[in-house]
């Protein structure tokens, strides 16, 4: 087994091995889970040392589907994060998930399901960035989306947690359909769905333009980018190491991975990086205005999220060396502080029970260790020198220095905003006076923050090996040989310049918070009463609501049920008969001496069929049924066909039986003419039977002008009973509608009792259910 | 229903009601009728049962009680002969012996695996009949109690 394929089971197999061993025992659940994704770490690992073969092998070739995987640079740097955050995550949740569950009053075995979708999102990124077949991009990138949805969805019993939820699933998966559109124009415009062999033979027109901002939505939605950005802060309603885990590895990650991994195709138009610049800058303005104004801890990080990813997507959109690797070092920089951060929050919520800034402060005697940690996390984020964020500000204001002097002010006015919120976000739990009692917090809480935050400083100090993997991830993005070189410059530099303004600046705004905190809060508010977010809410509420309707028209009542089904097919045919030329369709042939009986018989079932429709009491409606019935396999033993009088005979004396048993079932005092039920007004009742009887009248009429016309058309001639009737004896056969249900048409008929089999399973469960009421 | 005649005729039926299923399942694939019709005969029968002595007594007829497993296990038939054949690399619903192969005669019945299938469906169709009459059976008594 080689690197890659070793790195790909390992992933991938984390989920089901970690479900079954929880299904079986649930105390076994956490260790297989840390197992597990410490085993997929050291793979991704091994990975970045000495990436994998290609694996190309065919998958559907009628289709050009191929199981193409490679642990290139960017799968490495992606699977890295993945699956080391995630390791961190896991370790964190083996204690908080217990505790959480114990405060939610859910059963301790509730864990399994916790860390089988946490895995299972490991395994589908990991899946997801070493995927070179656009429908296995497809296939993980949806795999992402649903296990989000379970996990954000983690408290089910919460409404806004289901909410959010279903919110994210919503944005993401609908985005992700315009990804498999894409992702077939493209194939149907090139003829190939390896993204190797797109990258080498795409030549831009039309077509390849919707597909490639089809694919870039897609990434912008699953990373928040404004407009689509109102989801993530929703989903903060998930427990905390969720959100530590999707918003700053995994899911977010997830949509600047393909851009990163679409980067070749998407730098051929010159407008679609304008965009990217345009919709990061605006995430990156939205996000920190809004983190600068939360007071919930979680929130604010949502927010800061927004605006990080923000600065990734404006990075890609500049481009060039300093863009896109610096963009690779940004997306490792920032998943190492943020995860680090979130982690914070809870472990901060677990030990005061406080989930706002305004209820915590002065933690930094009390949690020591944390305060250190988180500090360094932050500071890293915040950009300040000797942590590996520096770097990622760095790459950023060279890219914006390049691109303009606008850009560079917009820049510095980002880094301003993220220095303050991150400065306040710290400040306001470990900084100033005691507030509340604080209750020590299990080592497990605090270790993985303890090494997120050291690594953030170790690349500060020595930022060769993680400029390399970045490199590596750039140099697939961009096509080139290049490398990042980060080291301190300490001279008078354009980037040195620009973080000392964002340093300095951000401390000053993070000092005069008291004068502009409500100010903002202003703008925040009429965010929420004209955003995005009103917009999907009112589409959701609408769409519900049409559905309801129609669903009330159909389900009100069997009448409106049969009606429902009635009046459109009877509108089809008039469709139909207006349509069609309809000159000789309707013929009244000749009647010879031996048609009287068939004719006689018609006329039975003609007046047991008016009988039925005279309402009576429902015992003689049914026996008139049955009368319709009868008479028919009479007509087909008539018309020489005794396979299906029979069939007709026994369905008919089942159906009647049956009948009669069910009408023990219907009370006794609506057994007798009672047609409209007796809880409607007088008004409403008369006007539904007028209903009734008109589409009645008129979907009857339609049915005899169908039959009618089909039977006045002679039968054409080549038709392949023939050939049904020449072949019944090589099957080993006489009768040939036996051959044709158990052999010719034998599958349909395998369908059809499969479908017998399990209406049965449906009735069984059906009336059992009805018992236990 | 207390009437004696028809409990008698009903009882009497029962065998010969089976019979003549059992006759036209084998008759199926050189006579009218087939795997289906002869499991409806043959649930009439037992239902015939439920009509005459009550749901207490017919309930207490061997293929009653295990109509889900009949059923089940027709379906299971069926469906093999439906997928054995693409374990051996054929499309699904392949038939033998093939057309031009001897088959082995029993009387006018000759034994191919289409006559297998018809048995799954046989087996199904008289097991959900009779299962499905006797959950509804019991629901009347519910209701009525």
């Amino acid at each position: 087994m080689n690197a890659t394929v070793f790195l790909l089971l390992a992933a991938l197999f984390a989920a089901p091995f970690t479900a079954a061993f929880g299904v079986a025992r649930s105390s076994l659940t956490r260790p297989v889970a840390i197992v597990t994704s410490a085993i997929a770490f050291a793979a991704a690992l091994y990975n970045a040392f000495q990436p994998g073969p290609i694996i190309d092998k065919e998958w559907a070739p009628a289709w050009g589907l191929r199981l193409h995987f490679e642990a290139d640079g960017i799968a490495v740097l992606f699977a890295l994060l993945a699956t080391g955050i995630g390791l961190a995550v896991i370790v964190y949740s083996s204690v908080y998930i217990p505790i959480h569950l114990h405060h939610e009053h859910r059963a301790e075995a509730d864990q399994t399901r916790f860390f089988a979708f946490i895995l299972l999102f490991m395994g589908a990124m990991t899946g997801l960035v070493m995927a070179q077949d656009l429908m296995l991009i497809f296939l993980f990138w949806d795999l992402t989306a649903i296990a989000s949805y379970y996990l954000i969805g983690f408290d089910s019993q919460k409404r806004e947690a289901r909410v959010s939820a279903f919110m994210a699933l919503t944005v993401t998966c609908i985005t992700a359909v315009g990804f498999l559109i894409g992702a077939l124009m493209l194939d149907a415009e090139y003829g190939s769905f390896q993204l190797p062999t797109l990258i080498e033979t795409i030549t831009p027109n039309y077509e390849f333009d919707i597909a490639i901002v089809l694919i870039v939505i897609a990434a912008l939605a699953k990373s928040a980018q404004a407009p689509l950005h109102f989801w993530l802060p929703r989903a903060m309603a998930a427990p905390t190491p969720v959100s530590a885990y999707l918003h700053s590895a995994a899911m977010v990650a997830a949509g600047v991975f393909l851009i990163g991994r679409f980067y070749p195709l998407v730098e051929l138009r010159a407008w679609l990086l304008d965009a990217l610049i345009v919709v990061g800058i605006a995430s990156m303005l939205t996000g920190g205005l809004l983190a600068l104004t939360r007071d919930n801890m979680k929130q604010l990080l949502a927010y800061s999220t927004i605006a990080q990813y923000g600065y990734i997507v404006t990075m890609f959109g500049l481009g060039g060396k300093a863009g896109v690797f610096g963009a690779m070092f940004a997306v490792i920089a920032h998943g190492l502080g943020k995860s680090a951060l979130f982690l914070t929050a809870g472990a901060v919520t677990e030990a005061t029970g406080a989930r706002e800034l305004s209820n915590v402060g002065g933690l930094r005697r009390a949690m020591p260790v944390l305060a250190i940690a988180s500090g360094l996390a932050a500071a890293s984020l915040a950009a300040i020198p000797l942590t590996m964020g520096f770097f990622k500000d760095e790459y950023f204001f060279e890219a914006a220095a390049h691109h303009g002097r606008l850009t560079q002010v917009i820049a510095v006015g980002a880094a301003m905003m993220t220095f303050s919120y991150l400065t306040r976000f710290w400040w306001g739990i470990f900084g100033g006076p005691m507030i509340g009692s604080v209750k020590p917090v299990p080592v497990p809480l605090v270790a993985p923050i303890a090494v997120l935050g050291a690594i953030s400083l170790i690349g500060g100090l020595w930022p060769e090996p993680f400029a390399r993997v970045a490199s590596n991830a750039g140099q697939v993005a961009l096509r080139s040989d290049d490398a990042l070189h980060p080291a301190y410059h300490l001279k008078w530099t354009v980037e040195n310049a620009m973080a000392l303004c964002a340093i300095g600046g951000g401390l000053l705004l993070f000092l005069s918070r008291r004068f502009w905190l409500e100010r903002v809060e202003i703008v925040s508010d009429f965010g929420k009463r004209v955003g995005p977010e009103r917009l999907y809410r009112g589409s959701v509420l609408e769409l519900n609501e049409i559905s309801d309707r129609i669903h009330w028209i159909e389900v009100r009542d069997l009448r409106s049920r049969v009606a429902t089904v009635l009046a459109p097919a009877a509108l089809m045919v008039v469709i139909t008969l207006i349509f069609t030329n309809a000159d000789s369709s309707f013929e009244v042939g000749h009647v010879r001496r031996d048609d009287w009986p068939l004719i006689m018989m018609l006329a039975v079932v003609a007046i047991a069929g008016v009988a039925a429709a005279i309402p009576r009491d429902h015992f003689s409606m049914a026996l008139a049924l049955s009368g319709v019935g009868f008479g028919l396999s009479v007509v087909f033993a008539l018309l020489r066909a005794p396979d299906v009088a029979l069939v007709a005979v026994l369905v008919e004396t089942l159906f009647g039986v049956l009948f009669f048993a069910f009408l023990g079932l219907i009370p006794r005092n609506v057994e007798h003419a009672d047609v409209v039920p007796s809880d409607e007004p007088q008004e409403v009742g008369h006007r539904h039977r007028m209903r009734d009887s008109v589409l009645a009248t008129f979907g009857g009429l339609l049915a005899f002008l169908v039959a009618w016309g089909v039977l006045s058309r002679p039968a054409p001639v080549d038709s392949i009973f023939e050939d049904y009737i020449d072949l019944t004896p090589s099957a080993h056969g006489d009768a040939i509608v036996t051959v044709i249900l158990a052999d010719f048409r034998g599958l349909d008929t395998m369908g059809e009792i499969t479908v017998i089999g399990i209406a049965f399973l449906g009735i069984a469960t059906f009336i059992r259910r009805r018992r236990v009421r | 229903m207390n009437n004696g005649m028809a409990r008698q005729a009903a009882r009497l039926l029962l065998l010969p009601t089976w019979m003549v299923a059992f006759a036209i399942l084998i008759k199926g694939y050189s006579d009218s009728g087939d795997g289906f019709s002869a499991g409806v005969i043959a649930a009439l029968g037992v239902i015939m049962q439920y009509v005459t002595y009550g749901t207490a007594t017919a309930e207490k007829l061997r293929p009653v009680r295990y109509a889900r497993q009949i059923a089940m296990a027709g379906l299971l038939i069926a469906l093999s002969v439906a997928f054995v054949p693409a374990l051996r690399g054929q499309p699904i619903m392949t038939h033998y012996p093939g057309p031009d192969r001897h088959a082995v005669h029993l009387g006018s019945l000759e034994l191919t695996t289409p006559f297998l299938f018809d048995i799954g469906v046989f087996l199904l169709v008289m097991g959900v009949c009779i299962g499905v009459f006797d959950l509804l059976a019991h629901a009347t008594r519910r209701e009525r109690s």
